[in-house]
């Protein structure tokens, strides 16, 4: 009776709660270009870094303020088929491919609650992002 | 003391896996693609199916699934009629290349610098990847969808086969039809071994290997079931099959002697391949699985271990998995 082979342990799975590609493995760490043009150069020049990064935090606070304050509010989604809805703005996802709406109006009727993936936002007129 | 193959199942799919390519050897070893139906295709350590990461945007079932050589970038062709190239390290969609119908096949030059894809409208379409905003060269000439093109001796010529029932070879710069070959069914795969210079073509229950430079049939195997994919061992002694039986076949290539089968998949194979090292192959299944297989069995590589009577009961012995016994067809 021929002997099945051992193996050391299972394949490892996907991990839920992330797409993967940890940032700390090896192959990561020596190939992946960083972002930051500064940082990429051979010579960085720390003040340079620095305005960058400040920089970099600027857009992303803007970006999750903006997120922020379109809660609630009435927003106008460009679907594919060049398809235009208005819903009540909820939630994004982490990777900003998913949306949280409320009264989602669509062609064929008005969805209480939704998730929807639009290619882009457009908002109404006249809506301002306080920071 | 006879081995039985413990074949490794990686999971994490939730629908078919239709296709799957490996890369070549990096520093860093080499990696595994995967296209499924999910929308959600995924790469893996090549030899150990490790899970690294998803690529997220499709919309659709993802046909086809490549990585260029050393696995710095991943291309995608998906039902959403898009192709998309990623960054393979970390993850990130690089481009998205907007397509008239289902795609179904990409490769890439070996430079990397154009994609090549193939789809249900009928056209090849060759992406310059330094100026993807440029409109891609386009061949025309299939009569039907195309399941599957490759870029082919050295990138001077490009492979295709469609539902048309032919494989067309055409050539780079003039972009014109160079030579036809004409089945009586559709082809259901096709595998390019630049080194052998041998093309593997399946189709009903052919195995079919084909001179890469003439397109001239070598040789010809019959399997016992309808083959959905085959793919030949680096060194050409042996090659594997898999398809509607749900088994996977092994074969010697100089004799064509059935030497092995396996059960193990829940349902139809529809992509099998050899590593670059050709120490194991990957199989992807209707049942969502890939499973990887051991070429030679019993050997440690990967997470195989071979284990000889005298370990088992040692002391210091590592802990060791023993999964279900595949049942040998």
């Amino acid at each position: 009776m021929a002997t099945p082979v051992s193996v050391l342990r299972l394949p490892k799975g996907p991990d839920p709660n992330s797409r993967g590609f940890d940032p700390r493995s090896p192959r990561f760490i020596a190939l992946c270009c960083t972002s930051i043009p500064t940082s990429a150069a051979s010579e960085a020049d720390a003040e340079e870094l620095q305005k960058e990064q400040h920089a970099r935090s600027v857009l992303r606070e803007t970006f999750l303020r903006c997120l922020l304050s379109m809660t609630n509010k009435k927003v106008q989604f460009h679907m594919h088929e060049k398809v235009k809805v208005e819903a009540t703005f909820g939630a994004s996802d982490i990777d900003v491919l998913n949306f949280q709406v409320s009264d989602l109006h669509t062609p064929i009727g008005v969805q209480k609650e939704a998730l929807i993936s639009p290619v882009r936002i457009a908002q109404p007129v006249g809506l301002q992002v306080q920071p | 003391m006879a081995m039985r193959q413990t074949p490794l199942t990686c999971s994490g799919h939730t629908r078919p896996v239709v296709d799957l390519a490996f890369s070549g050897i990096t520093p860093y070893g080499y990696f595994l693609i995967s296209a499924c139906k999910d929308g959600k295709p995924m790469l893996r350590q090549g030899d150990t199916g490790d899970w690294i990461g998803t690529f997220l945007g499709h919309k659709g079932a993802v046909w086809g699934a490549t990585l260029n050589t050393d696995a710095t970038k991943a291309a995608t062709a998906a039902a959403d009629f898009t192709a998309k190239v990623w960054d393979a390290v970390s993850g990130d969609e690089i481009l998205t290349l907007a397509h008239k119908h289902i795609v179904k096949t990409v490769n890439f030059t070996q430079d990397s610098s154009r994609l090549l894809t193939g789809g249900n409208d009928k056209l090849l379409r060759i992406y310059d990847l330094s100026n993807p905003e440029a409109a891609p060269q386009e061949i025309a000439g299939h009569t039907s969808a195309i399941k599957k093109a490759l870029w082919y001796n050295n990138d001077k010529q490009i492979l295709s086969a469609a539902e048309d029932k032919t494989i067309r070879l055409w050539d780079r710069s003039s972009m014109q039809e160079v030579k036809t070959l004409t089945f009586d069914t559709s082809v259901s795969s096709m595998e390019y071994m630049p080194d052998g210079d041998i093309l593997v073509i399946t189709y009903g229950k052919t195995i079919a290997f084909y001179n890469a430079l003439s397109l001239d049939l070598i040789k010809s195997v019959e399997a016992p079931a309808p083959i959905n994919s085959a793919s030949l061992h680096p060194e050409k002694d042996f090659f594997v099959a898999g398809g509607d039986d749900f088994k996977l076949y092994k074969f010697d290539y100089s004799n064509k002697e059935e030497l092995e089968s396996y059960k193990g998949h829940f349902g139809p194979v529809h992509c099998v391949r050899f590593s670059p090292d050709g120490e194991l192959y990957a199989s992807g299944s209707e049942d969502g699985t890939l499973r990887l297989w051991q070429t030679a069995v019993g050997k440690t590589y990967g997470l195989w271990k071979c284990v000889l009577p005298e370990d088992l009961g040692a002391e210091n012995s590592e802990q060791l998995y023993t999964s279900p016994p595949e049942i040998k067809a």
